[in-house]
């Protein structure tokens, strides 16, 4: 799908509330009227709720299971994510949708090793599925802080994904951070891609990994957004427009939220890690 | 009974000699460079598009954190980042002459040399209507604010644009500026065609957790509707110092939001960071807009500008 295509503002109803943790839950929502549910791996929606705040939240696309029904992964950070977390089952929704870039699929000779941080998974779900829907699989590799913040560990591997887990307090798989992990998933893979999504710190770590063995990385990265259709110019990113081309300030809206990783200048990220 | 309970009401407006087939107009800054709303927003129901501010060469703007939330409203410091007036004319305006909304262009200038280059650059650009002045930003380092808050040198500002171009000049005045009915009075003698206010409220906030300002600008400017009762006060305070047309803005969420802009002395007004919010805005605000001047027997949008019912005028 072409970036900007097919993108409109779609109600939608909370159907359906599965509680992942004590401040996670995943939220499916059915459209309304002739809203359409769409949107590619790693495209995400701007969503207005009642009590929600002022602006609408930016959310990955967690989950596309049919042309009615979509998912959204919420970890309650304000007002905005508390306000999803508590509408009740039947609640309405406003969602701009979808918006922004997509990860490619892996190429038909490689294997996709994903690296997500906490809620960094969220659009690895809708990318396991398509995989899964064309008889393929990925090496995921899941990190958090403790053993409870592996959301949806059983989605990935009923997907028939390979998941291998880090836990920086050791409550789970590796102790320490997951990019420990990648060595040997790359090494397993044979002829792997990485994709990544989570903490600034952890892209960053994943980008030198992939820089080093010249592999293709795409990263998505999110950033506070005040529109979510590149007019607001709040959510940039300081990117190379092309390979070794000039930087400039990029959105993470329109032209991300994946990019190429390579095209990221992390030292000028001003981000806390 | 009247032979047409239902007349079909005038939504047009006249503003800077510009004819708009609607008062709404895209508040420069958060409608992009005006194509990017296509298939979300109704463009049919806004009148005008005030473009991204453009300065002559590309800016890259200010790091992030650029916007924060606050209660009722959002900050930003961007720091008009910007393509330039020659990727502008060459790459967007193509792409926005023919969507249907007239275009404003809106510039910003460093110097008083470059407000003079980019209106001379502009004079000619097929499908600009009209330049809207930036004498405001409160997040760029030179030119913006600093020109819009001394009465003299807005004017400077406006004069030079007025020597640049035969297309209508707006300056867009800024709430920091002490004594607003008199820089308004000085840029009507500079050769002003019409006024529109406010531009964003320079303001602070700060992460009590982290002690660190929330924008990487330190200072932002707060918009939404939190501001809108300074804006229509200064909207009144404006309209009555000038016989310019004034296009008032500031939080508009709606339909009585814009009716209370008119009414203020507004002749058109702008909608900015409640488009983010709620890119249907237009046509709500349009059909709503249809159904108060129905209500109250107005026939054409017009007639609600300066109608303000004063009380003891026996209105």
């Amino acid at each position: 799908m072409e970036n900007g295509i097919g993108r409109e503002d779609v109600a939608a109803r909370l159907v359906e509330r599965q509680r992942l943790s004590e401040d996670a839950q995943l939220l499916r929502f059915r459209t309304l009227g002739d809203g359409t549910a769409s949107g590619l791996p790693g495209q995400f929606a701007m969503v207005r709720v009642a009590g929600g705040g002022l602006l609408r939240r930016p959310y990955s696309l967690a989950d596309v299971t049919s042309k009615r029904e979509f998912a959204l992964l919420v970890k309650e950070v304000g007002v905005g994510t508390r306000a999803l977390m508590t509408l009740p089952i039947g609640g309405e929704t406003s969602n701009l949708t979808p918006l922004g870039t997509a990860f490619r699929p892996p190429g038909s000779d490689r294997t996709a090793v994903i690296v997500a941080g906490g809620v960094g998974i969220a659009p690895f779900v809708l990318y396991c599925r398509r995989l899964m829907e064309s008889g393929r699989s990925a090496i995921v590799l899941l990190g958090g802080r403790r053993h409870r913040d592996l959301y949806l560990m059983d989605a990935f591997e009923r997907f028939g994904m390979d998941v291998r887990v880090a836990t920086e307090d050791g409550s789970r798989g590796t102790p320490g951070f997951v990019t420990a992990l990648v060595d040997d998933a790359l090494a397993d893979a044979g002829a792997p891609e990485l994709l990544s999504c989570g903490p600034t710190g952890m892209l960053r770590a994943v980008a030198r990994l992939a820089s080093a063995a010249g592999l293709s990385h795409q990263v998505s990265i999110e950033r506070r957004m005040g529109c979510g259709m590149g007019c607001c110019l709040g959510c940039v990113v300081w990117a190379e427009t092309r390979a070794g081309g000039p930087a400039e300030y990029l959105r993470s809206c329109t032209e991300g939220p994946v990019f190429d990783a390579d095209r990221i200048v992390w030292d000028r990220d001003p981000h806390p890690l | 009974m009247s032979p047409n309970p239902t007349p079909e009401v005038d939504l047009g407006v006249e503003v800077a000699g510009l004819r708009l087939a609607s008062p709404l107009i895209a508040a420069s800054g958060t409608f992009g460079y005006g194509d990017e709303y296509q298939g979300v927003a109704d463009y049919g129901a806004i009148g005008a598009i005030s473009a991204k501010g453009l300065y002559l060469e590309p800016r890259p703007g200010c790091p992030p954190p650029r916007i924060w939330e606050t209660p009722s409203g959002m900050l930003n410091a961007i720091g008009l980042q910007e393509v330039g007036i020659r990727r502008f004319l060459k790459e967007k305006l193509p792409k926005i002459r023919d969507l249907g909304p007239t275009l404003i262009a809106n510039i910003c200038g460093s110097s008083l040399e470059e407000y003079g280059e980019l209106a001379r650059i502009l004079d000619d650009a097929e499908g600009v209507a009209g330049i809207e002045v930036n004498i405001s930003c409160p997040n760029v380092a030179e030119g913006g604010i600093e020109f819009g808050r001394d009465p003299d040198m807005a004017a400077r500002a406006v004069a030079v644009v007025r020597r640049g171009t035969r297309l209508p000049v707006i300056p867009k005045l800024s709430p920091s500026a002490g004594d607003l009915p008199q820089v308004t009075r000085r840029v009507e003698e500079a050769g002003a065609d019409a006024i529109s206010l406010i531009n964003t409220i320079p303001a602070m906030a700060i992460d009590a957790e982290t002690r660190r300002p929330r924008l990487a600008n330190i200072i932002g400017g707060l918009s939404g509707p939190a501001i809108r009762p300074i804006a229509v006060r200064m909207v009144w305070q404006v309209a009555r110092a000038t016989r310019l047309p004034v296009i008032g803005m500031g939080g508009i969420t709606g339909a009585a939001d814009v009716v209370e802009f008119l009414l203020a002395g507004a002749t058109a007004v702008q909608i900015g960071t409640m488009n983010f919010v709620d890119p249907g805005i237009w046509k709500r605000t349009r059909n709503d807009l249809i159904a108060y001047c129905r209500r109250h027997q107005v026939l054409a949008v017009r007639e609600l500008t300066g109608a303000l019912a004063l009380p003891g005028s026996g209105a």
